[in-house]
């Protein structure tokens, strides 16, 4: 084949083949995945529109089923579910910290419990998992990066909290800028929607809402990336960097809100329970007795105080006590200093 | 770049994310889409050319002077309009834009306090209104449009989709007098009259005593919020109360206490821009998800063809829009314009 540089038609003949050949397998999933709208710079007429909002319903349930509120008590986030075990992708605003007890919503209606897993605290990515046995609606990651700007994408939300009556809240948008860590889209958020999911027009995770600008336009996600490359990590529960988006807790600023004194018989007489504290709350009253804290047992005032010493604000502990003389196990979550 | 806000977590507590998103945002490598084919730019709103033309005819623009305030639905020929009713309340000479031209002799003829519509009534006659769909019961992601801004000669519309069920949407805080009872005496003493409530409107004053509400006596608070609980916002109940040793009877309209007594803005709104000082107390709404700011209620809300699938009635927030479904909407039209009269 000497003559190929004097005869460029014929080796474009040649190459054109094997180009095809290459593309064919790209092709088909354009087919049945990216959408053909999404390869034009904007929707041409009836017929492109129409392109779009059929494949938005059609992906919409799916989608739906697996979008989550996640109910912190003093508030409400989203969350999506990513595997049928249900574990659950969010942003780390929303869990907050690591091992915390949550309630997780579904869109019928549902409660289920659930722990915090692992957050990247610089870029506000967490997951949850549901701690109920079951098998789960769940939605497929966008792993490859395939989503590209100017694509149409959609979000879904509990915007203000869970509202059966209403159900999640989809809108559609376009991804419209991608920077480092963040995409941003014009699908507007509100309070409610932080940790709710992010789709393409094949219905594939592509983000977790995070915050938002003044701007209507001004929506941000957390891409899969961020996830996808701290995935082992926190499915182990690893609180993984600093700030803005979680606080590491700080050992030694949990607190229970209790005074105590040694009993001879073993354990620690409550002589004191401040009001409205964790222990309060947890009905603990003065003359009760704590065995365990933990599965340690208890032995003196300060040996109690070294364990809690090691434990942050929102840390859960287990006691076993006595309350008015009948035992019980309580788990409760220790106050912030 | 702008200013960055708060994350979006409903929580009073998570305000200090303002400042510190600042810090994460140095983008480099960024890449960005113009603004022309963003969700709400002009290649993509070009795309709606039928519906644009749908919205010059039959979409009236409301106006205090030349301010434009809101939208209206043209529902008749000879010049019948729907539209906001508490946007244009406070409009001294209310003009009209249809197509492109202006009336200045615009009446209210009638308001329906439960949905917020005012019927209004211009001099005209071959108007082009509005053709109702058959239903609203459109799938959720349905594109919709609506009108977005306007020129002198030209409507500019904003396309969004259909984002959440069919519902209603209860007067925000229940359904209050607008009253403040002296909690000093055993009797339902009125101790102030809210500017905006329907208590002021029927004339009630400081020092009048709330004897019986639609005929039941009630002689506490409680027994009044028992009363009211399940009447709708901006339907009427009869107040009995005596002044001066004379009793009377009135009709007072409900508002919802949290727009009565102007609750703490939360986050978000605080997020959200102006949003429509009457929001809830509607029997039914769609929502939508269309990029608006406050004046983008009172105008149709259109389908792919054109066809009026509701009316805009408020903007809740930076993320919710609600309309009056089609089916309300068609009986709505059809009774004001038969009590306003031609």
């Amino acid at each position: 084949m000497k003559p190929v540089r004097f005869r460029p038609v014929k080796v474009m003949n040649f190459l054109l083949p094997c180009l095809t050949i290459l593309l064919l397998p790209l092709s088909v999933v354009a087919a049945d995945g990216r959408l053909y709208v999404n390869d034009k710079k904007a929707p041409e007429g009836r017929q492109d529109l129409e392109a779009l909002q059929n494949r938005l319903i059609e992906v919409l349930p799916k989608a739906r089923a697996a979008t989550v509120c996640i109910d912190l008590g003093e508030g409400s986030g989203s969350g999506v579910i990513v595997s049928a075990e249900g574990l659950i992708l969010t942003a780390a605003h929303v869990s907050t910290g690591v091992k915390k007890k949550v309630t997780v919503i579904l869109e019928d209606g549902t409660k289920l419990s659930g722990r915090t897993l692992g957050l990247v605290a610089g870029t506000d990515a967490a997951m949850i998992q549901i701690e109920d046995q079951g098998t789960y609606p769940f939605v497929e990651i966008d792993r490859g990066e395939s989503v590209r700007l100017g694509d149409w994408i959609f979000s879904l939300g509990h915007s203000g909290g869970f509202d059966q009556e209403r159900g999640s809240v989809v809108r559609l948008g376009r991804l419209v800028r991608i920077a480092n860590s963040t995409f941003q889209s014009d699908c507007t958020l509100i309070g409610g929607d932080s940790g709710g999911p992010l789709f393409d027009l094949s219905g594939r995770l592509i983000g977790i809402h995070s915050r938002v600008g003044q701007q209507l336009v001004s929506n941000m996600h957390v891409p899969m990336s961020e996830y996808l490359e701290n995935w082992d990590r926190m499915l182990d529960s690893e609180f993984i960097g600093e700030g803005p988006f979680a606080e590491k807790p700080v050992k030694g600023s949990g607190f229970l809100g209790l005074a105590t004194e040694s009993r001879r018989e073993g354990g620690l007489r409550v002589t004191k329970v401040g009001r409205k504290s964790p222990a309060e709350e947890a009905g603990i009253k003065d003359g009760d007795v704590l065995l365990k804290l933990n599965e340690t047992v208890l032995e003196s005032r300060e040996q109690m105080q070294g364990l809690l010493k090691e434990l942050a604000a929102g840390d859960e502990i287990i006691l076993e006590a006595i309350l008015d003389g009948n035992a019980k196990t309580l788990t409760l979550n220790l106050g912030a200093r | 770049m702008q200013k960055p806000s708060p994350s979006i977590l409903v929580r009073a507590k998570l305000v200090r994310f303002a400042v510190l998103c600042g810090l994460i945002s140095p983008l480099t490598a960024q890449q960005s889409l113009e603004s022309d084919y963003r969700t709400s730019g002009s290649e993509v709103v070009a795309a709606f050319e039928v519906q644009r033309r749908v919205l010059q005819t039959s979409s009236a623009v409301m106006l205090d002077g030349r301010k434009e305030i809101a939208y209206g639905v043209v529902v008749s020929q000879t010049g019948h309009i729907l539209t906001k009713a508490s946007e244009i309340a406070a409009v001294k000479s209310l003009s009209v834009t249809v197509d492109q031209t202006i009336y200045r002799d615009a009446r209210v003829l009638l308001v329906d306090t439960i949905w917020d519509v005012a019927l209004v009534k211009i001099e005209a006659d071959g108007l082009i209104p509005v053709v109702f769909a058959e239903t609203s019961a459109l799938p959720q992601g349905t594109w919709v449009v609506a009108n977005g801004a306007t020129t002198r000669t030209a409507r500019r519309l904003l396309a969004g989709i259909v984002s959440a069920k069919i519902r209603e949407i209860p007067a925000a805080g229940g359904p209050a007098l607008g009253v403040v009872l002296s909690s000093e005496t055993k009797r339902l003493v009125i101790e102030e009259v809210n500017d905006k409530s329907g208590a002021k409107e029927a004339g009630l004053q400081k020092g009048d005593v709330i004897l019986s509400i639609d005929g039941k006596k009630v002689s506490k608070v409680e027994e009044i919020a028992e009363v009211i609980k399940d009447c709708k916002e901006g339907s009427k109940v009869e107040v009995t109360y005596r002044r001066k040793k004379v009793e009377k009877t009135v009709e007072v309209r409900l508002g919802a206490r949290a727009d009565l007594f102007e609750e703490q803005k939360n986050r978000n709104d605080q997020m959200s821009g102006e949003y429509s000082p009457r929001r809830s107390g509607f029997p039914r709404v769609m929502q939508h998800d269309i990029l608006g700011s406050r004046k983008v209620v009172g105008g149709p809300l259109l389908d792919l063809e054109g066809r009026c699938v509701g009316m805009n009635i408020a903007r809740a927030s930076r993320a919710e829009n609600f309309a009056i479904p089609v089916e309300d909407l068609r009986e709505l039209a059809a009774r004001m314009i038969q009590q306003g009269g031609p």
